[in-house]
């Protein structure tokens, strides 16, 4: 067996040093004659015990009489018994309740030493109903008591020292398990005798031969660097192995820090953050996506109404007219809209932010040209809570304005977002549908973990949409779903979890 | 976004081939369409369409015919469409509307079918095409409701009139015995979900025949008898009834063109209104109503990123099933029957993106130089946070929406400057926070098992009313932080509002605060210049024993937006 005394702590070393081989190894010994506390000692043999350097040989179980408090204020004061006697002797005959009075005792426990004392005939009632003294000695019982508990106050009274006679007067003054209080209680106690094993006998070889002692200094102090004690001496190892104790520190969200990467990521391909209120319009919300008022999205079970304020005061022109003619008949931008009458009222009801894209409309008006924005926007959705819906969360969105942006660029962007973001191997583009952007696209990637998936949609923003706000060349608009990504980045599997107010948790939680 | 369902079998013999998955995942992308799962038992596959303005495509016929000519790279043909020249003749069909629907449910169209018996394929799509034309595209029957009938019962000229809601009745579906129209509402499940469309108007529509035989009472409920379809019928009347001329037309064009895909003939009516019309007082239907769509070269060539030749986008277009010419760089697109999503030359570039191939657009890179950056509303939010992790705090974040009980009640506060939702699914997300508090206590009441000290912060968004602004509400950067221990208290606290603010380099001063939140006397105002920037103190045993929390409890907050503009 290899053994590393490195491991060792000086209490275990002392013991391995001091024993033979063979020779009986007791808690008893080991705190006559190397001075440790009970405690220690016990430390000591369950370390080695574990390390199999002692192996225990025999246990044996004794009885010990441990002096309680109420049996040390006995010594001063005495039984009540002791101070009944006392107190008749120099009085004469009392009655109880006065005895009681005078001796601050409890009635209860007048009665039962006057009770017991009677029966031995040491006390006696008068016919004036007054205790008396009948003999001039204490009974033998509560003489042996008075010697135990002073035997008491010098350590546990082992069962073994005692007599037929003193254990039947120390049992009666004992407390029992559930009983009230009694100047003794009862302790079992286990005596082991170890022995040596071979390892060991082994280990306290290679202690010898390293001539490490247990005497090692432990912890530096700030005394032993300022008187210099430590000269000379040498410093015990640690173990290098020992679970060290948990620290509890400061720290980043990991979902935060993810997003926090997504930003950075996007700002080094140059796009400028924006930010906006969780309080939209209408209007922003979806009249200025060119999405018709009666679209079946814009129903009241897909978007949170707000209650009140149920309207904002006004919608910011010429944006307004602008959007209500493109609705109604396409104003210049060589659509033939909708063909329906634009509702100025419901344009201003308010709702909670549905979607990104809704920062990336008012972005627009003061967006630069050439430009590339994008915002990672929280939006709130009429949806039932589950693993894979929140009533909250983020998309991440934005735009990218240019003479010469087209929906080849768009397929490179989308690219770029591929291998920079996702870190996809294989990317592929597909039609799709958004009210807002025409052409759509779709770009699934294949994901070296979680193979192929919707990545985001993107498109060319309607010349509906920009025209409206007053921008002229195109604009491409693009949506990721990093939150799948976010989970397999944590290690979860449920968006709920990303807002989990569980603190535990989020102290656990690392990425990948 | 619609999903259907078609039968396997079916659509594969319409097909002209049988497909296995990995084809059919190439081939449905052509018609923004996505395999959404399968029931062999059943012996259908689930669709998925994405373009919500594309109705055409929601039933088996129109998913085939839109995949066979991008395969097959054939138009479409169909010869029932009258249209602004040519009317086509329709003997004693013919459906006569009263005045007083103008204002009600003005338009029909309609259209009779023969030639083949009903089977059990044909009736599951005609009553799937019903339910998502009518839902999804009729906006829940309130612009397009369709039925169907037997046609052979029906005796010419149909009548589609306004009726006393109380006095005319008949038997509708699903029941036994006669019920006015008003009865109908209330008591058939139908007339609960529909009824409402029509409710508030003093007559109901109604569709008789000429013997006074019931139709049914649209947009709810067909009668037993003639509105009772069943297999093995080989004449079908069909009419669909709405609010919007152009919708009501090109939903039964879109129906037609399934029905003439299946093998029936299409047997046109003549519509005569009282009242104008666009397409004038008589409207022969199916109506082919659409204009043409058009488009520049160069401007197909700007958005594509690609120089097209006018003969390369003529084909795209052809394999989307659209006609089109090209004259002098300008692109004129026929558009076909069933469709009426072109409302500018955008969409008619989409067409020839998707019919041109995916594959053959390669990406180029953006190359315009532009300034990365992020705001500085998020540039301050990483110092604060920084500092916050300096001091020991574990940064959480939280849902925005929560109960009245979490927000208010249990807060023991009035909440008045809290926005409630008007339409919540549940209690549970009914309020926007208005506090990062709140989001702060509930973590704590949650965390009883955690190894205290407990240090927690969040830099989000909180919302509350505010008179003053536009919207009468504002949204905040906001610090939220928490602290819980068995020695925690105003002092700790205290002090970290001293690190936070010495290291944003911002001078405060403390002011006496009255907020039931906090213990009296053990709670301020944070004040930077004359701003009060935030608050924090000793939470009140009284919220705490509201939360379960059995741990002397502090929390503050600080308004990031208020100190960024405090320099």
């Amino acid at each position: 067996m290899d053994i590393d005394v490195k491991s060792l702590h000086p209490l275990e070393i002392k013991v391995l040093l001091h024993v033979q081989a063979g020779e009986q190894l007791t808690s008893e010994k080991i705190q006559t004659e190397l001075g440790y506390k009970l405690g220690q000692c016990n430390q000591a043999f369950s370390w080695l015990s574990a390390k199999q350097l002692i192996e225990e040989t025999s246990r044996v179980t004794r009885i010990q009489y441990e002096l309680t408090g109420l049996g040390k204020s006995v010594i001063e004061i005495g039984f009540p018994g002791e101070r009944m006697f006392k107190l008749l002797q120099e009085h004469g005959a009392l009655p109880l309740p006065r005895i009681a009075e005078i001796l601050g005792l409890d009635k209860s426990d007048i009665g039962s030493a006057f009770g017991k004392l009677s029966k031995q005939g040491v006390f006696g009632m008068t016919a004036e109903k007054q205790a008396e003294l009948r003999k001039k000695v204490l009974p033998r019982d509560l003489i042996l008591a008075r010697e135990l508990v002073l035997r008491g106050a010098d350590g546990p009274v082992e069962n073994e020292s005692l007599t037929e006679e003193e254990r039947e007067v120390i049992q009666s003054i004992s407390k029992k398990r559930g009983a009230a209080g009694a100047p003794f209680r009862v302790v079992e106690r286990e005596d082991i005798i170890y022995t040596l094993t071979s390892a060991g006998i082994e280990a306290a070889a290679v202690l010898r031969a390293k001539q490490i002692t247990g005497e090692e200094l432990g912890t530096v102090t700030q005394e032993m660097l300022a008187s210099g004690s430590w000269k000379n001496k040498t410093f015990r190892s640690y173990s290098l192995n020992a679970p060290p104790s948990r620290v509890l520190l400061g720290r980043r969200n990991p979902y935060a820090e993810y997003l926090q990467w997504v930003k950075d990521k996007l700002v080094s391909l140059g796009f400028e953050e924006f930010d906006g209120p969780l309080v939209e319009t209408e209007f922003w919300n979806g009249d200025a996506l060119f999405m018709p008022q009666f679209h079946s999205a814009r129903d009241i079970h897909d978007v949170y109404y707000v209650k009140e304020p149920a309207y904002a005061r006004e919608i910011p022109q010429p944006y307004l007219d602008q959007v209500a003619a493109a609705h109604e008949d396409g104003w210049k931008t060589g659509s033939r809209g909708w063909g329906y009458e634009f509702d100025r009222d419901f344009t201003r009801r308010q709702v909670m932010r549905s979607q990104g894209t809704v920062l990336s409309a008012k972005q627009l008006p003061k967006a630069e040209i050439p430009g590339k924005y994008f915002g990672i926007a929280r939006c709130f959705r009429y949806d039932q809570v589950d693993a894979t819906h929140g009533a909250d969360f983020y998309q991440t969105e934005g735009i990218v304005l240019g003479e010469d942006v087209n929906l080849r660029t768009l397929l490179g962007l989308l690219k770029m977002f591929a291998e920079e973001v996702a870190g996809a191997e294989e990317v592929k583009y597909v039609p799709g549908y958004f009210p807002f952007t025409e052409p759509s696209i779709e770009v699934h990637i294949k994901h070296p973990v979680l193979g192929w998936f919707e990545l985001g949609g993107s498109g060319i923003f309607r010349p509906e949409v920009t025209q409206a706000l007053g921008i002229d060349v195109p604009v491409l608009a693009w949506g990721l779903g990093i939150d799948r990504m976010a989970l397999m980045h944590l290690g979860l599997n449920d968006l709920r979890d990303l807002f989990t107010p569980d603190i535990e948790s989020v102290r656990m939680r690392r990425g990948k | 976004m619609p999903k259907i369902e078609v039968l396997t079998e079916t659509f594969y013999r319409d097909l002209g081939q049988k497909y296995t998955d990995e084809q059919l995942e190439e081939i449905l992308p052509s018609a923004k369409a996505e395999l959404d799962g399968r029931d062999d038992e059943a012996g259908v596959l689930k669709i998925e369409l994405n373009d919500t303005n594309r109705p055409d495509l929601w039933s088996s016929a129109g998913l085939v015919r839109q995949l066979k000519t991008i395969t097959g790279n054939e138009i479409p043909f169909y010869n029932f469409f009258s249209n602004e020249e040519e009317e086509f003749e329709c003997a004693e069909r013919i459906v006569e509307v009263d005045p007083k629907l103008e204002n009600i449910r003005p338009f029909i169209a309609a259209f009779a079918v023969t030639g083949k018996a009903v089977n059990e394929a044909v009736l599951k799509d005609i009553i799937q095409t019903q339910e998502k034309l009518c839902w999804n595209f009729g906006r829940k029957r309130r612009s397009i409701a369709m039925g169907v009938y037997r046609n052979d019962l029906i005796t010419y000229p149909v009548q589609y009139r306004a009726a006393d809601p109380d006095a005319v009745r008949f038997v509708p579906l699903q029941m036994e015995q006669e019920l006015s129209l008003r009865q109908i509402n209330e008591q058939h499940p139908k007339g609960k979900e529909f009824g409402h469309i029509v409710a508030g108007f003093p007559l109901f529509p109604f569709l008789d025949d000429a013997n006074g035989q019931v139709l049914s009472y649209p947009p709810v409920i067909n009668s037993a008898d003639i509105g009772a379809v069943q297999e093995g019928d080989s004449e079908l009347f069909i009419e669909l009834t709405g609010t919007v001329h152009d919708d009501v037309l090109l939903a039964a064009s879109i129906v037609a063109c399934d029905l003439a895909d299946s093998g029936f003939t299409i047997l046109p009516v003549k519509i005569v209104y009282p009242y104008d019309t666009d397409y004038g007082r008589e409207v022969v239907t199916p109506y082919y109503f659409q204009k043409p769509a058009a488009a520049e070269l160069t401007y197909v060539h700007k958005l594509l990123g690609y120089e097209l030749s006018p003969d390369q986008a003529v084909k795209a277009l052809k394999r989307m099933g659209i006609f089109s010419v090209c004259d002098e760089g300008m692109l004129y697109a026929v558009v076909p029957e069933y469709r009426n999503d072109f409302l500018h030359p955008v969409d008619v570039i989409e067409d020839i993106m998707i019919g041109h191939g995916m594959k053959n657009f390669s990406p180029i890179m953006p190359d315009s130089f532009t300034f990365g950056r992020i705001t500085r509303e998020e540039e301050f939010a990483r110092k604060v946070k920084d500092i916050m992790i300096g001091l020991g705090f574990q940064e959480m974040m939280y849902n925005y929406l929560g109960s009245r009980k979490n927000f208010i009640t249990r807060m023991n506060t009035e909440g008045a400057e809290y926005i409630q939702i008007a339409n919540p699914m549940t209690e549970n997300y009914e309020f926007v926070r208005a506090s990062v508090i709140p989001s702060l206590v509930e973590s704590e009441s949650v965390s009883g098992n955690a190894v205290y000290p407990h240090k927690i912060f969040e830099v989000g968004k909180t919302a509350f009313l505010d008179a003053e602004d536009n919207s009468g509400t504002v949204t905040r950067n906001i610090l939220g932080f928490l602290a819980a221990d068995t020695a925690i208290g105003f002092n700790e606290i205290s002090s970290t509002i001293s690190a936070i603010l010495f290291y944003l380099n911002r001078d405060y001063m403390l002011k006496e605060l009255e907020d039931t939140r906090f213990i009296a006397g053990r709670c301020a105002a944070v004040y930077v210049g004359n701003t009060r920037a935030g608050l924090f103190g000793e939470l009140h045993p009284v919220v705490l024993e509201n939360w379960g929390i059995q741990m002397p409890t502090a929390a503050g907050e600080l308004d990031l937006d208020l100190l960024l503009s405090n320099t």
